[in-house]
């Protein structure tokens, strides 16, 4: 889970119109060094890459279902992302709240338009969540554990029912492990409205649970 | 307890978003699930342990992370050679040129129908804008043939007899 890093900033570095003249702590991103330098030499990307490939691709095949789309869209969304780096702001506002100016939820507002993108082309072919549920349980790290691969072979199927963006939030918050306020970056929506997202999918996921379990 | 304006599903929902926090630090610190919240919903917090313990991140091949990072770092150096001499003979791939002259913003609010890079936009106009211009040059070139072709003797002869038969009907 991101966590914030603070620094104090100085009068001097506030806007003409900035209210704030007083020294005051902001958000600042982990990945601020990393950017850095690869603004400096695009090469260095590749750390932010290695740091980010499992989370991306992670993200992309709960969202589609297939290794090789899952692949494509990482693919697309590294590209895209070395090429508009310079465009990436850090957008340390008190009100974004902790981790929401982060180099991720950039990352992953690109991956996430890049899964659209690949949907829209693949509407026509049917998506097997439970095919992808196998898969997942698959690559855990107690391949042999027959009990915990039928539990996340469930838990996925469990989710895939669910609406759309209810399901992302759910993603965004188990898998990747984001805070509400990186959920609500990544989805362009306010944090009340992710927690009730949140909220909802649970509930949903409680009653299909329900028979199986309490 | 102070009024906040909350509806009891806001306050849940907050709640959970507690508990989930708590998760998430108790799983970053290494000591496996929360402890238990008496004031969630106790399907709730079932849910929220049986979604943890099942929803795993999925790591790609170790085959794809290294080809992807060999295009990554080739794609780094064509966005570096234009700078340095004999670079333009390289150039970035085409969906990086893109975004890096600032034709796509790749991190846009868009809702899923929405196309990331304009491909349904750009063949219809350019499309229409052919179609458009192939339809004129067409047209320009048929009234053009039409006033040099030379006439026949039998058309000039059909068209004089319909003008006397007109000016005749015209006085008669």
């Amino acid at each position: 889970m991101a966590r914030p890093v603070f620094r104090k900033v100085k009068a001097e570095e506030a806007g003409p119109n900035d209210r704030r003249h007083e020294r005051r702590l902001v958000h600042l991103d982990r990945d601020r060094p990393l950017v850095e330098a690869a603004l400096r030499d695009p090469a260095a990307f590749d750390a932010l890459y290695r740091k980010y490939l499992a989370q991306v691709y992670s993200y992309a095949y709960y969202e589609l279902g297939s290794h090789h789309d899952a692949e494509d869209a990482a693919e697309r969304t590294f590209l895209l992302a070395l090429g508009a780096l310079d465009r990436f702001e850090e957008r340390a506002l008190p009100h974004d709240g902790d981790g929401a100016s982060t180099f991720r939820v950039w990352l992953f507002r690109i991956a996430r338009n890049v899964v659209a993108n690949i949907r829209r082309g693949q509407r026509r072919h049917p998506v097997a969540p439970i095919e992808a549920a196998a898969g997942v349980a698959d690559r855990t790290d107690v391949e042999d554990d027959v009990s915990a691969r039928h539990e996340a072979s469930a838990a996925w199927a469990a989710v895939a029912r669910l609406p759309v963006e209810r399901r992302r939030a759910l993603v965004l918050r188990f898998v990747e492990e984001m805070s509400t306020a990186e959920i609500a970056g990544v989805l362009g929506r306010s944090e009340g409205a992710v927690r009730v997202l949140i909220h909802r999918g649970l509930r949903a996921v409680a009653r299909d649970l329900g028979g199986r379990r309490w | 307890m102070a009024d906040t304006g909350n509806t009891e599903p806001e306050i849940e929902a907050l709640l959970v978003d507690r508990y989930l926090e708590s998760i998430l630090l108790a799983r970053e610190r290494g000591f496996g699930l929360a402890g238990h919240d008496p004031s969630l919903d106790p399907e709730l917090r079932a849910a929220s342990d049986w979604l943890t313990a099942g929803l795993v991140r999925v790591h790609p091949s170790f085959r794809f992370e290294e080809r992807l990072a060999r295009r990554l770092a080739d794609a780094a150096a064509a966005m570096r050679l234009p700078v340095a001499a004999g670079g333009e003979t390289s150039s970035p791939p085409p969906v990086i040129a893109r975004a890096a002259a600032g034709e796509l913003d790749p991190a846009r609010d868009m809702n899923d129908e929405a196309d990331l890079f304009g491909h349904r936009a750009r063949p219809l106009l350019i499309g229409g804008a052919l179609t458009s211009a192939a339809v004129s040059l067409a047209g320009a070139a048929f009234v053009a043939w039409r006033l040099s072709r030379p006439v026949h003797p039998m058309v000039r002869a059909i068209r004089a007899a319909h003008e006397r038969a007109g000016h005749q009907g015209g006085l008669a």
